[in-house]
């Protein structure tokens, strides 16, 4: 798996140069709206790597060597998490090392939860269907998503229920839950896709 | 072990495209050509050895191992594949595939690559995407002798190249089948390449196949013969293989052990004798 990992790494490096460092600059705005954009943006990285897997037809090729349909999968969660990773651990920094900002540790940490739940809800699509009718389904998640938390947060605020304390403690779990369902679904999802 | 592959009544259903039946031997350390015209089931063929897709029934030994068991995803380590495009991402360079594929390839061997890679005068550091055609399948054909393989499957790998660069690939080719643990198996619609360097010939045609033989003794055993309409039903009706009739005579390919030395029988090409069995499907 640490080849495909390499590649992918390399092709979006070499593609997404402009992107990445994008992401980077707004990491480092101690601002929680665009410390958030970048966190979510990485964890949308892999639909990137899946999109430029398409257009070389690369999976065909992969198809041949000694990868299983598990390492295939598996790679693409792995860039994901590797990213997230990094895009919250720039934030995390930024905030703690430049004064003025607004972004807390716990609100990125949120952020990077929510980012990783997005990604497992809509990779299994992207990886059963391909990255053009995937994104679609992404643009519906992201719209039940906003309008399902702004729903959920008005209850919580009618209900007196402290909205930090459950953001912080629902959204790991919610993430773990999301990471745990999609991966399984995912490895069956790709190997109905024919190349 | 005696056979590099062998497929047995395999066959595989698309809604437009059957290949039917299909059993196929290659023996160890020979090289077989599959021939046949495009959308003849080639590919099909190629990527049901590797199980990359899934037939609807028969069974596929590879190296001594069915194919659809869990050992065959290690055992690919010793299977170099080279499709009819090379699919690499586009903006990695020769050096970049070869640290990829050293992570991949268990056997990987970084000096027979370096040697390869300079031996096609590839340039290490420019982009994939910049290469020309012949460039790029120079490149995947380095990559497919670079981890040891046992098995070289290749689908198309020359077409489309200039005849001096399809030269020097059928050379590594050649090259490799000396060691006798070595097997190709090459799909092309190029017969005088297969011609070449091939050992066995396996004609695929509409999804069936028409014939699978020695080379030689498919050579010798055929001839061509020119005659005039009246004089062709003088041939013994079991001899002819395959007509061809123009205003002019008749051409027909003839089994020569049947024919008498009196029609001069000519050797046939390769390409005669895969036109000749082509036209006489169409008939049927």
């Amino acid at each position: 798996m640490k080849g495909l990992l390499l590649k992918d790494l390399y092709v979006l490096t070499a593609q997404m140069r402009f992107f990445l460092v994008l992401i980077l600059l707004f990491a480092v705005i101690p601002s929680y709206s665009m410390s958030g954009f970048a966190i979510i943006y990485a964890a949308m990285l892999p639909y990137t790597s899946i999109a430029y897997d398409e257009r070389s037809k690369w999976d065909q090729l992969a198809g041949m060597m000694p990868y299983s349909i598990r390492q295939v999968v598996l790679s693409k969660f792995m860039l994901g998490y590797l990213c997230v990773a990094i895009a919250t651990a720039v934030s995390l920094l930024s905030a703690l090392v430049i004064p003025g900002g607004k972004a807390s540790p716990a609100s990125l940490l949120t952020a990077a939860c929510v980012a990783l739940t997005i990604m497992a809800v809509t990779l299994p699509f992207m990886l059963r269907f391909g990255v053009e009718r995937g994104r679609m389904l992404f643009i519906l998640v992201i719209v039940a998503a906003a309008c399902s938390s702004m729903t959920a947060m008005e209850a919580l605020n009618e209900s007196g229920v402290a909205l930090p304390q459950v953001l912080a403690l629902g959204a790991p779990v919610l993430a773990a839950a999301a990471n745990l369902i999609s991966l399984p679904i995912s490895f069956r999802a790709y190997a109905r896709r024919s190349f | 072990m005696n056979n590099a592959i062998e497929l047995s009544h395999v066959t595989k259903t698309y809604p437009t495209f059957t290949l039917q039946d299909l059993s196929l031997t290659l023996p160890t350390g020979c090289i077989m050509g599959l021939v046949g015209e495009n959308g003849a089931g080639k590919s099909t063929t190629l990527r049901l050895i590797m199980n990359t897709i899934t037939r609807d029934s028969g069974e596929i030994t590879v190296l001594g191992q069915d194919n659809r068991s869990d050992a065959f995803r290690e055992l690919k380590n010793d299977i170099g594949v080279v499709l009819d495009e090379a699919y690499f991402p586009e903006v990695l360079n020769p050096r970049q595939v070869g640290q990829v594929m050293a992570q991949t390839y268990t056997r990987w061997d970084e000096a027979t690559y370096a040697g390869y890679v300079d031996r096609f005068a590839l340039p290490w550091k420019q982009r994939f995407k910049d290469f020309s055609r012949g460039m790029k399948m120079k490149l995947a054909i380095a990559v497919a002798l670079s981890h040891s393989p046992r098995l070289l499957l290749l689908d198309e790998a020359t077409s489309g190249l200039d005849p001096i660069i399809r030269d020097e690939i059928l050379e590594s080719f050649s090259e490799f089948t000396r060691d006798e643990s070595h097997s190709v198996l090459l799909s092309s619609h190029i017969v005088s390449d297969l011609e070449k360097i091939c050992d066995y010939i396996a004609f695929l045609h509409r999804g069936r196949l028409v014939l699978c033989e020695e080379k030689d003794a498919l050579l010798e055993g055929c001839a061509i013969v020119q005659c005039t309409r009246a004089q062709l039903s003088d041939l013994p009706e079991e001899a002819v293989l395959g007509i061809d009739q123009s205003p002019y005579g008749v051409r027909a390919l003839v089994r020569r052990e049947l024919v008498s030395p009196v029609f001069s029988p000519e050797k046939p090409t390769l390409e005669d004798i895969i036109l000749f069995l082509a036209k006489g499907e169409e008939q049927r």
